[in-house]
């Protein structure tokens, strides 16, 4: 099988906005979910005319759209299925990404859309691959157990697209094969319903009576994090790169496209991560809230240290995001919405979506109808001078604690 | 409808023999979740087991990435031999075992495939080589009834047994002991959070991960004459953890059930029992609450989002609708509560504050301020 010349980078977008800025910002496919048949219930996630312009706006950029209908249904949740794909096919999506067999099957009798089979599937060998080919999968997004060499095999020996995430939260568990939430808490964790189970502190008694009981998130999956190994993703040929988070604001949605795209180009031009810049971009990933990170089993097989025996702390502490460009024009200044509170004085920065980010001290904000203010609110618009460079859509972010 | 269920050792072939049993799971090592026995360990129990008339069945139900694949195959191969069917799980066992052998299968669709088109597919792709697929425990009486009418090869249901809530080829207890464990070594231990009403989950470890089971057992015993009734092929006992002295009482419960033997029966068994989702699953009845649906309603005539809303001054909206914003529109606005406004634009602003006929589709428009709207309320527009 021809091998990809470079990976995509395919980045998570809960809603229409997070689509915009995840292409914007590098990402060269997006995958989103509708209001139904997806794993995250609680996510803002897509109307149809929502995703109707998510596409147009996608494909204009040159981007594809992956939807996401890979929940376990049920009988009674198929029903509304062929309505729905017959809805994707019409406005082009490039393909729906399941994990049920009873899915794939409705989407092949109703529609001519590409199916990829999701990570729910824990599709981890060459042999299931193979099978999900007969059924008529175009792509396998595999298991996170899986490391990047077998995953070279699998693509070799199946002859299919092969998909692995590349950054992100990760289950514990083989996907799909978790179902704490359904028994304990009456939520379906294969239809949406995740709590999270898996992030608890637990005590744990082994039975020794010399033994106190020991306390861990012994569950606990720390953050992937792959953008050492991206050569390796490249030598493989692996042709999709995910990233995980559909949850995720805004600003990790931007961050990931730019970090994991910018380094991919950087290879593409210079054929090499030899580079200072590795060190840049690795900076960018820890500006983004996240747990401890951990190649997971992308070269080897995980030990005792990629648990993050830690409470979930949100990490945002250091970095904030502080809003979004809605307008940069020298006539009407930058016109931003804050998302997190900032001072005048503060250095704020504006993520460009290809470069480094432009350093702008916020020395006077006024608010939309031009009077002048010293401390901004969330949920308000304010109004900088005009900074050169500094364009509508763009991500603003500052350092939490201000010199 | 015929029992089924698991031997660990030569004693328990005796015991199955004698209660009736026409076949036995074995497990090995290798490719059993919870496997004990050794190759030795397998052939004897495989040959003791024909040799009393026992089916042999071989559960290769661990899930294998490609390294872990690859020495599984060569492996099985030299048991195939002593067994009557295998029974699998990674749906990459079941396509090497369609390719390479001929050995009847049995499909564990235990783990999702809660729709009749998930189990037709199944079978259909197995062309007549699945003797038997295995139904998942969260399906409801309801839905079992109708599958039993239309699968077209016998089913099997968990009838007795722990509920594996959870399963990862890390090793997470053996991470938190300080001494470095033995290859093969096992460990268990029962957890409790303080964020769970739940305590007591087991735990194990083995050489093919960890494995946290609840802490109640399924038990469908009160309905097995029901089961039967409705056309299911086999009921599974697994008494694995709790040894096969609880095989006569749970055989005798399951030919013939007597409520008061069945309490006596709880009494006496070590862990608590549940029929899960038997009667009912409700699994997704909590979905509408997790998300604030009024904040979700964009179809049809939506206009955009109120980013701002300054009090005696202005709601700042963004314009999602390509139509824009027009002087004159009358607008519905929805609070994320879930109050409604109604306002006539007789005043809008553009972002240089001068009063405009028209804001287009993205761009911000000032109208006058609402009286009890705030940010993030949807705006629609009317008539």
């Amino acid at each position: 099988m021809k091998i990809a010349q470079y990976p995509e980078i395919l980045a998570p977008a809960g809603s229409l906005e997070k689509l915009k800025v995840a292409v914007l910002y590098g990402a060269n496919a997006v995958y989103v979910g509708g209001q139904k048949f997806g794993l995250r219930t609680a996510a803002e996630n897509f109307t149809l005319d929502e995703l109707s312009e998510g596409v147009s706006f996608a494909h204009a950029r040159g981007a594809k759209v992956y939807v996401v209908l890979n929940s376990f249904l049920h009988d009674k949740d198929l029903s509304d299925l062929p309505d729905f794909v017959t809805f994707l096919e019409s406005i082009k999506v490039d393909a729906v990404i399941v994990s049920d067999l009873g899915v794939l099957r409705t989407v092949r009798e109703f529609s001519a859309l590409s199916v990829h089979v999701s990570t729910q599937a824990s599709t981890l060998n060459v042999e299931a691959a193979k099978l999900w080919k007969k059924m008529g999968a175009s792509r396998i997004v595999l298991g996170r157990e899986v490391s990047i060499k077998e995953a070279g095999q699998i693509r070799r020996e199946a002859e299919i697209e092969i998909e692995m995430f590349v950054h992100g939260s990760m289950c514990m568990a083989y996907s799909g094969h978790c179902v704490i939430s359904n028994f304990t808490q009456g939520r379906d964790s294969n239809r949406g319903g995740c709590a999270h189970s898996c992030r608890f502190e637990y005590s744990l008694d082994q039975g020794l009576a010399t033994e106190e009981k020991k306390k861990a998130y012994f569950m606990s999956s720390k953050d992937l994090q792959g953008l050492r190994v991206l050569e390796d993703f490249i030598k493989e040929g692996i042709d999709s790169l995910k990233i995980e988070g559909r949850m995720k604001s805004h600003l990790y949605a931007g961050t990931m496209s730019k970090v994991y795209s910018e380094t991919l180009n950087f290879y593409h031009a210079y054929g090499h991560f030899l580079s200072e810049d590795m060190l840049y971009w690795e900076e960018e990933l820890s500006k983004v809230s996240h747990r401890s990170y951990t190649e997971a089993s992308l070269t080897h097989k995980p030990g005792a240290d990629s648990i993050f025996n830690e409470r979930e702390i949100d990490k945002t502490d250091e970095w904030n995001m502080v809003g979004t460009v809605i307008e940069a024009s020298p006539a009407n200044g930058i016109v931003l919405e804050v998302r997190n509170a900032f001072n005048q004085g503060d250095e704020l920065e504006f993520l460009p979506f290809k470069g480094r980010a432009i350093k702008v001290r916020a020395l006077e904000i006024m608010d939309l109808g031009m009077s002048p203010i010293l401390r901004t609110k969330p949920t308000t618009i304010v109004r900088l001078p005009y900074a050169q460079g500094v364009s509508q859509q763009m991500l603003i972010r500052k350092r939490a604690k201000q010199v | 409808m015929r029992p089924t269920t698991y031997a660990q050792n030569l004693h328990d072939l005796g015991v199955l023999k004698s209660e009736g049993f026409e076949e036995v799971i074995l497990e090995h090592r290798s490719f059993s979740r919870f496997g004990q026995l050794s190759d030795e360990a397998f052939i004897e129990m495989a040959t003791r087991a024909k040799e009393l008339g026992l089916r042999v069945l071989l559960e290769w139900d661990i899930l294998m990435t490609q390294t872990v694949f690859s020495q599984k195959v060569k492996a099985v191969s030299g048991f195939l031999n002593l067994v009557d069917a295998v029974r699998v799980q990674d749906p990459g066992a079941l396509e090497w075992m369609l390719t390479n052998t001929t050995k009847p299968l049995q499909f564990i669709a235990e783990n999702g495939n809660h729709n009749l088109s998930a189990l037709t597919g199944w079978i259909e792709h197995a062309q007549g080589r699945m003797e038997r697929i295995v139904l998942s425990i969260e399906l409801s009486k309801a839905t079992i009834q109708t599958y039993l009418k239309e699968i077209s090869i016998p089913c099997e249901l968990l009838g007795l047994g722990r509920i594996l809530l959870f399963y990862t080829p890390r090793s997470l207890l053996s991470a938190l002991t300080p001494l470095k464990s033995p290859v093969n070594q096992e460990f268990s231990a029962v957890a409790e959070s303080e964020e769970s009403p739940h305590k007591g989950f087991p735990v194990v470890e083995n050489q093919h991960g960890t494995f946290m089971f609840h802490i109640k057992e399924f038990s469908l015993l009160e309905y097995a004459r029901e089961l039967e009734q409705m056309g299911m092929g086999f009921l599974r006992l697994d008494l694995r953890w709790q040894g096969a002295r609880f095989v006569p009482p749970v055989c005798a419960l399951v030919r013939n059930f007597e409520q008061q033997r069945y309490d006596v029966f709880k009494q006496e068994y070590p862990q608590d029992l549940m029929r899960g989702f038997y009667l009912v699953n409700k699994t997704d009845v909590l979905f509408p609450k997790l998300k604030n649906t009024r904040l979700q309603k964009r179809e049809g005539d939506y206009a955009g989002e109120v980013l701002e809303a300054v009090k005696g001054s202005h709601l700042a909206i963004m314009v999602k609708n390509s139509r824009g914003l027009r002087r004159c529109d009358r607008l519905k606005i929805l609070h994320p509560e879930g109050k409604t406004f109604e306002v006539d634009i007789f005043s809008l602003r553009n972002l240089a504050l001068e009063e405009v006929d028209t804001v287009p589709a993205q761009q911000l428009a000032l109208i006058p301020f609402v009286g009890g709207v705030w940010s993030k309320s949807q705006v629609f527009y009317l008539g």
